[in-house]
């Protein structure tokens, strides 16, 4: 019983990951009609800003002088500010232009985005195609409680993120620039017809989702305790397949498809034997099965096509 | 009139030699500064080209009046490659890298080019071509010509299995079933003792025909050849072959199908098209000649590993079909051999060869996405 808890708790940690990821992918689907397929990669900056911060904030001294309860948070919000204009600048850059192209265009392009992305940080960092140690940012401490061993990081992370997915709901159902938002992903010409600002809508949802993917990004340099430049690759693909098992477009469906990736990915681990090392195979089998025979997902609708 | 279709031909048969020797004098330069004069120099000729129209009016024309004869002098020219380069073995492996990527890349063609499907496994079917064969000849000893066919059909089955996805799923769903079967593959290879896991197969036999092993300089005409010339020819017959069948392919009805599904899928179904098995056939296709290139890379190197058909892999291809100009078989082509020459030629530029790859698809789709050279227009002659 306290095995099959242990890796609920497990199953949960990697589903925040993969949720928070499959937000973006949602987000920018609901906006634009696009997969964006570097977004895995634009999270995965989101860790790097951390090890950057982290470094200056060592350098200048900050580490010494300012306790880590209030420099930890700072250093998150920065690292989701900038992360999150890193985005919407790629949105500026590499997607808008293909806006009236054929569909093939925008995806080739923004999985050579990608690539750019993690070669970038690869020749930025010294020895960047080592891992890197992701710096300690929260505290180690762990207790027992009835069998099952609880770290004190993974519940600050697992609280945060409940935290910020929640604020998100608030912010696209109760604002303004929300109910945009949400204008938007549903008809983008009678949106602008009503006076919506598209650009700005689109480029606020590339905020919103790139500053909450480098949450997991972070989530994902805590939790391996390092970062590499090409994490990102597979972060990317396994963000998408959760957005597609819960419904593309359908951001609550991003919650239930990185739950169910999760759940897949832990217990093929853990009960499975010998499974360790196919995780990924048996996530991406589920997803393959999915696409098959359910392609629209468990949330999303029906789309018919017209010519 | 025999005398002007003299001249023309030896015009012809001087254009094609100045570029022939240009061509050599470039790889023979090892000096960046001097490289990056060619490349000028190259790239000069080609919008003197596309200004100068009467020229390139001359040109085309002496192209399509002696087409054969072209050809075949043409032919003759690539034939003479390992002579020229005889003092370096390394020059004629560029040369062999450049039709093995060739050949993947005109596979993709048929996805990327003419149905506008996208697939990302373009690596795992040239991995599962290799370690098939190889794996055959270390444990079997079963010859690399068989190794070729069994190599090749393997792929296409497992193309066939990755076509089967398409049948519900399109667009974006498509391209993540065909990422995600890529880093399957790409895991499973890593992982399984038997394929010698990350530590790949070593020590795969050459081939060898009629007694003679791939492994042994050849002897001709009193030149002695390095025994890169022998892979040299066979990849010539191969690429020869794959550009015989996209050829051939792209002035079939399949073809003309195929860019029928490019340009409207619904329409295409609505004429009775049925599209599912098309798509399918365009993946066994490009799988098949995956599975060949792998079978000669494994045989040639005669070391294979996971890493070698990694996901970057993939989109390198993707990057050599659009660079090279989607659906266009000779584009195609050159765009394989571009994007394999240039990053030997820029060594000293290793670390940036992949960033470099991505900014070239993406300033590509932005400002030219027909590619270097679009296709043109299918132009059918009125019967009598």
């Amino acid at each position: 019983m306290a095995e099959i808890a242990q890796q609920l708790i497990n199953a949960l940690l990697l589903g925040c990951t993969y949720t928070l990821i499959a937000i973006g992918f949602n987000l920018f689907f609901g906006a634009l009609n696009v997969v964006h397929f570097s977004h895995g990669d634009v999270c995965i900056l989101g860790a790097f800003m951390i090890l950057i911060l982290y470094g200056v904030a060592k350098w200048i001294g900050a580490i010494a002088v300012f306790p880590p309860f209030l420099l930890v948070p700072l250093m998150i919000l920065i690292a989701m500010f900038l992360t999150g204009l890193i985005g919407t600048f790629f949105e500026r850059v590499v997607i808008k232009p293909f806006r009236y192209a054929p569909l093939l265009m925008v995806l080739v392009a923004t999985v050579a985005l990608g690539m750019v992305i993690r070669e970038t940080v690869r020749l930025s960092f010294p020895h960047g195609s080592n891992p890197q140690i992701f710096p300690r940012i929260l505290p180690a401490t762990s207790f027992q409680w009835h069998g099952v061993l609880l770290r004190l990081d993974n519940l600050i992370i697992f609280g945060t993120t409940i935290f910020l997915i929640s604020l998100m709901f608030l912010f696209i159902q109760k604002t303004r620039m929300g109910a945009a938002i949400r204008a938007v992903s549903q008809d983008t010409e009678a949106a602008a017809m009503m006076g919506i600002n598209i650009d700005r809508t689109v480029a606020m949802t590339f905020l919103i989702g790139s500053a909450l993917g480098a949450i997991a990004g972070i989530l994902i340099g805590a939790y391996n305790n390092i970062i590499r430049f090409d994490m990102g690759l597979m972060g990317g693909v396994k963000g998408f397949s959760a957005a597609v098992v819960g419904g593309l477009g359908n951001v609550y469906g991003a919650i239930i498809g990185g739950l169910i990736l999760g759940l897949v990915e832990t217990f093929a681990a853990a009960f499975i034997p010998g499974g360790t090392p196919y995780t990924d195979v048996f996530a991406f089998l589920v997803v393959i099965f999915f696409l098959i025979f359910k392609p629209s997902g468990i949330l999303g609708e029906k789309v018919y096509e017209k010519v | 009139m025999r005398s002007r279709t003299l001249g023309r031909a030896i015009l012809l048969i001087g254009v094609e030699t100045i570029f022939f020797i240009l061509f050599a004098a470039f790889m023979m330069t090892f000096d960046t500064m001097k490289i990056v004069l060619f490349i000028l120099f190259f790239i000069g000729i080609g919008l003197l080209f596309t200004k100068w129209d009467r020229a390139r009016h001359v040109l085309t024309n002496l192209f399509k009046e002696l087409k054969i004869f072209a050809s075949l002098w043409f032919v003759v020219l690539l034939l003479t490659v390992p002579f020229v380069f005889q003092s370096s073995p390394y020059l004629i492996h560029i040369c062999v890298m450049a039709g093995l990527f060739a050949i993947l890349a005109l596979g993709l063609n048929f996805q990327l080019g003419s149905t506008n499907v996208v697939n990302f496994a373009t690596a795992a079917s040239y991995g599962i071509g290799a370690y098939a064969s190889a794996l055959l000849a270390v444990h079997f000893h079963i010859s690399f010509w068989l190794g070729l066919l069994i190599g090749g059909s393997l792929a296409s089955l497992f193309g066939l299995l990755l076509g089967i996805p398409c049948m519900k799923t399109k667009d974006y769903y498509l391209s993540l079933v065909t990422i995600a079967f890529g880093l399957i593959i790409y895991i499973l290879l890593i992982n399984f003792t038997w394929t010698g896991g990350p530590n790949g197969i070593p020590n795969i036999p050459p081939p060898s025909l009629l007694g003679h092993s791939f492994k042994d300089p050849i002897h001709l005409l009193g030149y002695q050849l390095p025994f890169q010339s022998n892979y040299y020819y066979l990849i010539f017959i191969l690429v020869g072959g794959s550009l015989v069948v996209a050829h051939r392919l792209h002035h079939s009805r399949v073809g003309l199908t195929w860019n029928a599904i490019r340009e409207d899928e619904i329409a295409a179904r609505c004429h009775g098209i049925d599209v599912t098995w098309y798509k399918i056939l365009a993946f066994c296709i490009d799988a098949f000649f995956g599975g060949v290139a792998g079978t000669v890379y494994s045989h040639y190197i005669g070391f294979i590993s996971p890493e070698n058909f990694a996901f970057i892999v993939s989109v390198v291809v993707v990057t050599m079909v659009i660079l090279g100009g989607m659906d266009n078989v000779f584009g195609v082509i050159m765009g394989a051999i571009l994007l394999t020459i240039l990053p030997e030629k820029f060594r000293a530029f290793e670390d940036f060869r992949i960033l470099i790859y991505g900014i070239i698809i993406i300033t590509m789709l932005r400002f030219r996405p027909q590619g270097l050279f679009p296709q043109k227009m299918r132009i059918y002659k009125k019967n009598g």
